[in-house]
């Protein structure tokens, strides 16, 4: 190890005491200074380490978690970062945390989730053995520019581990044409059937060919623009899956029970979250562990014991009142938990937390392509909104139908939680990202949860 | 009363949540008990463009501006132009407001020709201007204090006497440097202004429906709707941006 990366990893813990020291948490910050320091440390630390990368638009959290259960149930020797981790300086700080202060590593696997836009640079450190695209949604187009300027950057990334596996959304007609541009080897995931609503979406993120722009025909739709495409003009279609989930068993409001099929190997799979979106976490979670050596049977299995976390469907319990957080950051997220919101058969109040810091995206014009009339439609009694934008959430649920004096303007979180705590009924907390940080550590304090940087 | 509006290229030009725009305009006419309906036109479908009392075009991708600008010189173009002519209403929106300038310069000198319904141009830089932003209406488009969300990397450069939609206040507008924001000529409402831009200035939203009605039913007065939700959206962004 030279003395640049000895050097970095110094700084790194230094910054990362004086932090804990000063009761901050922070997973980007030591790491930054790292890498001022040794640019290539994440490189230098992560060279005996086998890694499995996930980035994409949506599902990025969940999915890491859920391989991380599987590595869990296998028993291997692992570790992971966090979400809030998941740019060049929060992935460095994590494998400063997993190494000795002579940079071995203490670990022999790691979960790597990457944000999109830091890919490019983090994956050919990093030389991820396998890696999982989960989908490519429009998101944050203030950050990322257009997406398939996005598309271009995860491509840019792989070709720089030509020697990795790359696991694919093959119901996602634009991740899934990466196959075409890479050298890698390509295994691919989907959904069997139209196992979602199958409906058009209003707004598609990709309606034309990425390759000839023709309008696509589609032999049936999951949600969003996913589902078995087929191109009229140059024949460009969802491409074969190595993992298959075949059939929908049953779905309630906590979980969905599937049957998935790989390698032969066809097994009823219990998928310990609601909504569609979620099954595809688990199928891309157990077709990345299979390509990084587990048995199909067992890697399929990784869902059932997963627990969710983080602004997740994450649950509290707030003086009696149950809450569920979900974190939503696009209109194809959104519109997917308000197909959840739509299916409860139970009473609840809605709350809708609208910042529009960086990492929410500044703009937030996103809300007016989600299907709120949808909500609206399904949905009397009061909803909540809060956050830096809460008028225009408030505008946003008026138009789509839900009465003005029916929208409560709550500005501040504490008085939004004394609200929420004084509940009969479960409460749904539907926040954007800086939005779901900051009131998850309010609640994570009143109910004494543990912050995600222990 | 019942008015016609054209959602042009909901295909393509879908960026942003335009789309609220025309939410927006078709609840503030039901509302006040007026009829509207919304007829998408795709690429490849042609209708006659002379049932339409206001048309809505929105802002796109630059991958998917190429496919549209096949479909426009196969004749929609000159409908376009000739709706124009008529005194139709257009909302035109960022790629939306663009295409109906004469020409679209990348800036590495690549150049494109739009339909040239009005004189301007647009000139693509380096960086992109994004933000909140606010401008102020000229009398003609109802006088009000805009405030909208900008994210373009086109400067527009009106030609001499083509009257911009209104003043930058913060923000850049056309192409940060003349004060200009959008363009107003006839019935037609350009602007870079995404947000989307209606539903929180819902005097500006009025002042186009204004100019569809008026066409359509000379002296039709709108009445007046509660709007307290949408100025306090307004005033927000306002107080924010320090006006």
């Amino acid at each position: 190890m030279n003395i640049r990366a000895f050097l970095g990893i110094l700084i790194c813990r230094g910054v990362k005491l004086a932090a804990k020291l000063l009761h901050r948490g922070g997973t980007a910050m030591p790491g930054r200074f790292a890498v001022k320091v040794c640019p290539d440390l994440a490189a230098i630390l992560s060279k005996d380490v086998r890694v499995i990368m996930v980035t994409g638009t949506n599902g990025k959290t969940t999915t890491s978690r859920i391989i991380e259960q599987g590595l869990i149930d296998s028993g291997a020797d692992y570790f992971a970062n966090r979400s809030g981790a998941n740019l060049l300086s929060g992935v460095t700080t994590t494998l400063v945390e997993n190494s000795t202060l002579f940079g071995k590593a203490k670990h022999k696997c790691a979960v790597i989730e990457c944000d999109e836009a830091a890919f490019k640079t983090v994956a050919p450190l990093v030389q991820p053995e396998v890696i999982l695209v989960t989908n490519l949604f429009r998101d944050q187009l203030d950050r990322y520019g257009e997406i398939t300027h996005t598309l271009a950057n995860i491509r840019e990334g792989i070709l720089g581990v030509p020697k990795a596996t790359v696991c694919l959304n093959a119901d996602c007609s634009l991740t899934a044409s990466l196959a075409g541009d890479i050298p890698n080897k390509c295994l691919f995931y989907g959904l069997g059937e139209a196992l979602g609503g199958g409906e058009a979406p209003a707004v598609s993120d990709a309606s034309h060919c990425i390759r000839c722009k023709a309008r696509y025909t589609y032999q049936y739709r999951t949600y969003g623009h996913l589902g078995h495409f087929v191109c009229p003009e140059c024949g460009y279609e969802r491409p074969e899956t190595q993992l298959t989930v075949t059939k929908l068993l049953s779905r309630d409001t906590d979980s969905s029970t599937v049957t998935m099929e790989a390698q032969g190997v066809s097994r009823a799979v219990r998928v310990n979250l609601p909504a569609v979106y979620n099954i595809y976490n688990a199928a891309g979670a157990a077709l990345a562990l299979t390509a990084f050596g587990m048995e199909p049977s067992a890697a399929m299995q990784c869902g059932e014991n997963f627990q969710c976390g983080f602004g997740r469907m994450e649950r509290f319990d707030l003086n009696g009142t149950a809450i569920r957080m979900i974190l939503v950051k696009n209109p194809a997220g959104c519109d997917q938990v308000i197909e959840y919101l739509t299916g409860l058969d139970t009473a609840y109040l809605p709350v809708f937390l609208l910042n529009d810091n960086p990492a929410d995206s500044t703009d937030i014009s996103w809300i007016w392509d989600a299907d709120y009339e949808r909500f609206a439609a399904g949905y009397r009694g009061e909803t909540v909104v809060s956050g830096i934008r809460a008028d225009e959430m408030a505008l946003r649920l008026k138009y789509a139908g839900i009465p003005a004096d029916q929208i409560t303007v709550e500005r501040e979180f504490d008085a939004l939680l004394q609200r929420v705590s004084a509940q009969d009924k479960p409460v749904f907390i539907i926040p954007t990202y800086t939005a779901m940080l900051d009131i998850r550590t309010r609640l994570a304090h009143l109910c004494g949860t543990k912050e995600f940087w222990e | 009363m019942k008015l016609e509006i054209c959602h042009l290229y909901p295909d393509v030009l879908n960026l942003y949540g335009d789309n609220g725009n025309l939410l927006c305009l078709q609840k503030r006419l039901s509302w006040r008990g007026m009829d509207s309906a919304v007829t998408r036109v795709p690429i490849g479908e042609t209708v006659d463009f002379t049932q339409f009392d206001l048309f809505f075009i929105g802002g796109g991708q630059d991958f998917e501006q190429e496919v549209l600008l096949s479909d426009l010189s196969r004749g929609k173009a000159t409908e376009i132009k000739s709706a124009i002519a008529d005194g139709k209403t257009f909302l035109t929106i960022c790629g939306g407001y663009q295409m109906l300038g004469r020409s679209y310069t990348t800036w590495d000198g690549v150049r494109c020709d739009f339909i040239g319904a009005i004189d301007y141009e647009t000139k693509g830089a380096k960086d992109r201007m994004i933000g909140n932003f606010a401008f102020h209406c000229g009398p003609e488009s109802g006088g009000s204090v805009v405030a909208g969300f900008e994210n373009h990397s086109g400067k527009t450069y009106l030609g001499p006497g083509v009257q911009p939609l209104g003043t930058v206040l913060s923000g850049s507008g056309n192409n940060g440097e003349d004060g200009t924001e959008g363009v107003r000529h006839l019935n037609v409402f350009g602007t870079y202004s995404h947000g989307p831009v209606l539903p929180k200035n819902p005097e500006f939203a009025d002042a186009i429906l204004r100019a569809a009605l008026e066409r359509k039913s000379p002296g039709l007065a709108l009445d007046p709707i509660d709007d307290t939700l949408e100025h306090q959206a307004h005033d927000y962004m306002l107080k924010r941006l320090g006006l």
